[in-house]
């Protein structure tokens, strides 16, 4: 479609572009706003009409970050995350990878099967989840938690990994096949690294989808393990003269997501759609 | 080559056993234990066959939850549909800049659930919010956003579709780009008008993607716990308490973890049926529309 031929079109693509400027505006009035107040001092933050126009100040972002325990909540975010990558994305590899070489009409029911799990609400995992911990003495500590990260992230590990699996050619387990490889020679000599990049991709999104959980790190974490959301959620909101504080912790904790995302953007479609980051 | 074929079962094992041991094994003792009255302060455990179910099916909070959580379902999975898909359509039809509107619009849903909930929660706090502070500069009385029982409803509506109409509009804009364009170039030669030429060409090609994406949002919608947690904790009283809410209720605050799996499997159920009829009815629109 020519859209710039008919100057009724062009008319019509100007009118989109000023309208989708005004909405992005108006959706992103939330996060600007939270940066802002990160950068106020409280006597700012509290006006009417809301100040826009005032001396910005790295005060909360520094304090936040030392003198509050926030560092600590970051360490256990990223131990628990690393853990359950470590553990979630090999085994789901092997598994799609397999998957992605057997029959059509075997393969058709598993996935399927993985797709209904997306289905199950969390809150019944979560129940089982904490009366065994409970029982086995396991509530506030990291193995709990990542097991149960893992849970959720395993269907779609080897459902975005079988993807990656599809896209490398048939022809080349076959010619290791003939050239008398193991499937396990042919798996690690000639099929991983060329899935390289797609394990990247699968464990930056495995990352999010566990940096990012909150049910199941607010019922199994306590005061050693509690991840960075479990603290924000529980500081910020409550008491407004600490709004600078805890605004100043979000855009800290969200940072590193955009980062991340940016360098996901093609893979994004693919990989939210299956439930990556708000599991 | 049989052989070989049948060697990569091997391959599943420690994925399958993981599943196992986190997934099915948990999921089965939650089903076992919403046959019993256990109440995990004290650790007595009765087994009492339907009896759990027999209790939430006749009591008021259940179906109080169950309406709260399809007009909240309902209502945002709506307004992200509409709302994402034209913004899908307008992106479709800006081709350069579209990049850059679409990694901005895109912010929202990247921000960690409990951090976008903050993000809205200080936007709508009573007085000191932005939202309260703009609306009293021009002498408007704005109304309790999070404290008022209906305008709660709203503003969880209006929260979920904050976060989620990107991923809509993401799913339906991949789906436009993979448009056979020869489709629409022969409707304009036709002559027709856009609204005809969304209503018969681009719509029907991206039924697939339509349903694809309104059933994942559904099944999230019913187990999205984050954003109304944070937001009014399933205040005011009752007004926003989702079934995923009371069944955090009933698990972790009350403790009657019997009872919530009960609620649980009845949560698993509703959504299941919920989903095939949605696919059935959606199905059959788009076959039946087109002959």
């Amino acid at each position: 479609m020519s859209a710039q031929s008919y100057p009724g079109r062009r008319r019509t693509t100007w009118v989109i572009f000023i309208a989708l400027c005004v909405f992005t505006f108006i959706n992103l009035t939330p996060l600007i706003w939270a940066v802002l107040t990160s950068l106020k001092d409280p006597r700012d933050a509290f006006t009417i009409p809301p100040t826009i126009i005032f001396e910005p100040t790295l005060k909360y972002h520094i304090e936040v970050w030392t003198e509050n325990d926030f560092v600590f909540y970051l360490m256990n975010s990223l131990i628990i995350s690393a853990g359950t990558v470590f553990i979630s994305v090999p085994a789901g590899s092997l598994a799609a990878y397999a998957l992605s070489r057997i029959p059509r009409r075997s393969a058709g029911p598993i996935l399927s099967a993985l797709f209904t799990i997306r289905m199950f609400p969390h809150m019944l995992l979560a129940i089982p989840f904490f009366v065994m911990g409970t029982f086995l003495n396991m509530i506030d500590t990291y193995p709990l938690l990542i097991l149960a990260l893992v849970a959720i992230n395993q269907p779609f590990t080897i459902w975005l990994m079988h993807c990656f699996f599809l896209e490398i050619p048939r022809d080349l387990d076959e010619a290791a096949a003939i050239d008398g490889c193991s499937n396990w020679q042919a798996f690690r000599i000639v099929i991983l690294p060329l899935a390289r990049p797609g394990m990247t991709v699968a464990a930056l999104f495995s990352l999010l989808l566990s940096y990012n959980e909150f049910l199941f790190a607010l019922i199994l974490t306590g005061t050693d393990t509690k991840t960075l959301p479990v603290a924000i959620a529980s500081f910020g909101g409550e008491d407004i003269s600490s709004w600078s504080l805890s605004a100043a912790g979000a855009i800290g904790i969200m940072l590193p997501i955009v980062l991340v995302m940016l360098l996901l953007q093609r893979h994004l479609v693919r990989g939210l759609t299956a439930g990556a980051v708000k599991g | 080559m049989v052989r070989w074929q049948r060697g990569l079962w091997l391959f599943f094992l420690p994925s399958f056993g993981l599943l196992a041991l986190v997934l099915l094994w948990p999921l089965s003792y939650a089903v076992y234990l919403s046959f019993f009255d256990y109440y995990l302060g004290s650790g007595e455990r009765t087994f009492i066959g339907l009896g759990n179910y027999v209790d939430l099916l006749t009591e008021a909070r259940l179906w109080n939850s169950m309406r709260t959580t399809i007009i909240i379902a309902f209502g945002s999975v709506a307004v992200e549909f509409l709302v994402g898909f034209a913004l899908a359509l307008a992106l479709y039809r800006l081709h350069g800049s579209a990049k850059v509107f679409s990694v901005l619009l895109f912010l929202p849903h990247i921000v960690t659930p409990v951090v976008a909930a903050l993000f809205l929660k200080w936007m709508l706090a009573s007085n000191w919010g932005f939202v309260d502070a703009t609306l009293l500069t021009f002498n408007i009385e704005p109304p309790d956003w999070l404290g008022d029982p209906v305008w709660a409803k709203v503003s969880v509506i209006l929260a979920d579709a904050w976060v989620f109409t990107p991923l809509v509009m993401m799913v339906l804009y991949a789906a436009l780009q993979g448009l056979d364009t020869s489709l629409l170039e022969a409707a304009q030669i036709d002559g027709a008008s856009s609204w005809n030429t969304l209503r018969h060409v681009i719509v029907p090609a991206l039924i697939p993607a339509i349903i694809f994406v309104i059933s994942i949002r559904l099944m999230d919608v019913f187990r999205f716990f984050d954003l109304i947690y944070v937001l009014t904790g399933g205040g005011p009283g009752t007004a926003t308490e989702t079934i995923t809410i009371y069944t955090y209720q009933l698990g972790f605050r009350m403790l009657e973890v019997g009872k919530a799996s009960a609620l649980g499997v009845i949560t698993l159920i509703v959504v299941a049926m919920l989903l095939l009829t949605i696919n059935r009815g959606l199905n059959k629109a788009y076959r039946g529309g087109d002959r």
